[in-house]
């Protein structure tokens, strides 16, 4: 069976969108990631062209992470007030972002600054996560054993407000700030930023495992929501059929990984997620390192008229 | 693939067995309608031509289209594509068909002269940035991609001749264009030749028209801008809500 995308302007076979959907939507249920920082390259390498596949996928993500939020709620794994915070830099993040990538599109260096963008956060964040999970394990040698709460100047900030579902009395500056660093990078990159949001919720603000997963679920909702909007708006890029079919899959996907998740502990979770990152990075990286077979190449989608 | 949807239509040129040496054809513009992409859409050209030894070329140029090429580069020992060839106008479609292998028509020479075969398409100045390639370079690759794409085609002894009554013979071609057509105007081209020489030239235009339930979200999406996104969110929410519902019902979670 062929379907006809109206957007992206090419006939697909939709079981094969409807599978990696879900395939997708495992993760994003198991991880608190959107995924879009996998299916982008993906829908790329199946010839969707690249504005078309960012746009989409953004609403994609929309409703993947809807459905992930409504099962993590269920479990009361998602921290509301927290997650309001992260959003408010978060989007006010994303609005610096876009002006950032606006006026870099003048001087030519978009494309550079987001292909190194996603190679060195994918590799850094992968191999950071790998790391520090295995530590825990204690798979690695213990040289020096970190102090449970050696952040005393984070703690130290003022306007403290108590997170009752994370367990946590802290100043609401590393929440706002984190919010709004992931915010820039998520609109640089096109994606809606789980994949950094996450580690640096575990490692900088200290939440709870179990709580994370569902707070990042919950603020991609808003955030992609913003990012979809803006594509629709601006380029024309979304095609809704395309990120349906894909959610069609995803949304069952999300709620398995829900399942998955709460069966998998906190850092296993971290050491899967960590290869998962890894991997794209290094394939991103073969990528950027290896000569190009031929160096002048046609931009598919590259404005229609 | 199964070619369901498959639509027919036909253009008729008529070369009058009296004047052997004039192409007279039916000018009217022809209005097709298609439902896009299903599996493309075949169009049939057919018509008279004196019987001998006649051979045609017909070429087909569809409407021109914004296309964008890159240079990659290295940079600190990364290949980045930074450099970039904007065109304004490249046809989105070309085709040359011909009766016979185009060397057995005419020779490089008559070809040049009447500028048909994909490297003489004219694919206008390019705007280029960041980049010190020339711009033949550029359009060489982009030639030989749009034909690797296929969106450029050379179907050469695609056009099929046969005689007819009395001195008029038959001639019939058909081809598909690809189910991503733009709509617009697409411009037919028809020569005949005798003895390696064009003696006779007509043209014609066929005036793509995209409809069908896609052509309404395009339309949508694009002249709505803003209330299109407000509903993508709005489906796309609804959806990942009544998933989680049927999950929740089934206690599959």
């Amino acid at each position: 069976m062929e379907l006809y995308l109206p957007i992206a302007e090419i006939s697909i076979n939709p079981s094969i969108f409807l599978i990696l959907g879900m395939s997708v939507g495992i993760l994003s249920g198991m991880f608190g990631v959107g995924g879009g920082f996998l299916m982008t390259p993906l829908l790329v390498l199946l010839g969707i062209p690249p504005a078309v596949a960012v746009a989409s996928e953004a609403n994609h993500i929309v409703g993947s992470s809807l459905s992930g939020t409504i099962g993590h709620l269920k479990r009361k794994a998602v921290d509301i007030k927290l997650g309001n915070l992260l959003l408010i830099g978060g989007i006010i993040g994303s609005f610096v972002g876009i002006g950032i990538f606006n006026s870099l599109i003048k001087i030519g260096l978009v494309d550079l600054l987001i292909t190194l963008t996603y190679f060195f956060f994918l590799t850094g964040v992968g191999s950071f996560m790998l790391y520090e999970s295995l530590d825990s394990l204690g798979y690695l040698k213990k040289k020096k054993r970190k102090r449970a709460y050696h952040h005393s100047w984070i703690m130290g900030l003022p306007f403290r407000m108590r997170f009752k579902k994370s367990g946590l009395y802290i100043s609401i500056i590393p929440p706002l700030i984190v919010g709004f660093v992931v915010g820039i990078l998520a609109s640089i990159m096109g994606v809606g930023g789980g994949f950094i949001m996450i580690p640096a919720m575990i490692y900088i603000i200290r939440m709870p495992t179990s709580v994370v997963i569902g707070t990042s679920l919950y603020q991609i909702i808003f955030v992609t929501a913003i990012v979809t909007l803006l594509h629709a708006f601006h380029n024309q890029t979304v095609d809704v059929v395309l990120a349906l079919i894909l959610l069609l899959g995803g949304a069952i996907g999300a709620q398995i990984g829900v399942k998955l998740s709460s069966k998998l502990e906190g850092p296993y979770l971290r050491v899967a997620l960590g290869v998962l990152v890894l991997s794209v990075g290094i394939v991103m990286a073969s990528d950027l390192l290896i000569r190009p077979e031929e160096t002048i190449t046609l931009i598919r989608g590259g404005g229609s008229h | 693939m199964i070619k369901n949807y498959l639509k027919i239509f036909s253009i008729t040129l008529i070369i009058t067995a009296q004047a052997p040496l004039d192409l007279v054809i039916d000018t009217n513009e022809r209005d097709i309608v298609i439902e896009p992409g299903i599996s493309g859409t075949k169009i049939v050209l057919f018509g008279v031509t004196p019987t001998g030894k006649r051979d045609i070329i017909i070429e087909v140029v569809g409407p021109p289209k914004n296309q964008t090429m890159q240079e990659k580069r290295s940079y600190f020992g990364f290949w980045l594509g930074r450099g970039k060839s904007y065109y304004k106008n490249v046809p989105s479609y070309y085709n040359l068909l011909s009766s016979k292998p185009l060397e057995e028509i005419t020779n490089q020479e008559g070809l040049n002269k009447l500028g048909l075969g994909i490297e003489h398409l004219p694919l206008g100045k390019a705007d280029i940035k960041y980049s010190k390639i020339k711009q033949s370079e550029f359009d060489q690759r982009l030639r030989s991609e749009m034909f690797k794409n296929g969106q450029f085609f050379e179907n050469q002894s695609n056009i099929i001749l046969r005689s007819g009554p009395g001195k008029v013979g038959l001639f019939k071609t058909e081809f598909s264009l690809p189910p991503n057509s733009l709509q617009g105007k697409y411009f037919v081209r028809y020569f005949l030749f005798q003895n390696g020489e064009a003696i006779s030239y007509a043209e014609s235009t066929i005036d793509l028209k995209q409809a069908g339930f896609a052509r309404l979200i395009w339309l949508f999406a694009n002249k709505f801008a803003l209330l299109y996104g407000i509903i993508a969110i709005i489906l796309s929410g609804l959806l990942g809500w009544v998933v989680s519902l049927i999950f929740s019902r089934y206690k599959l979670t």
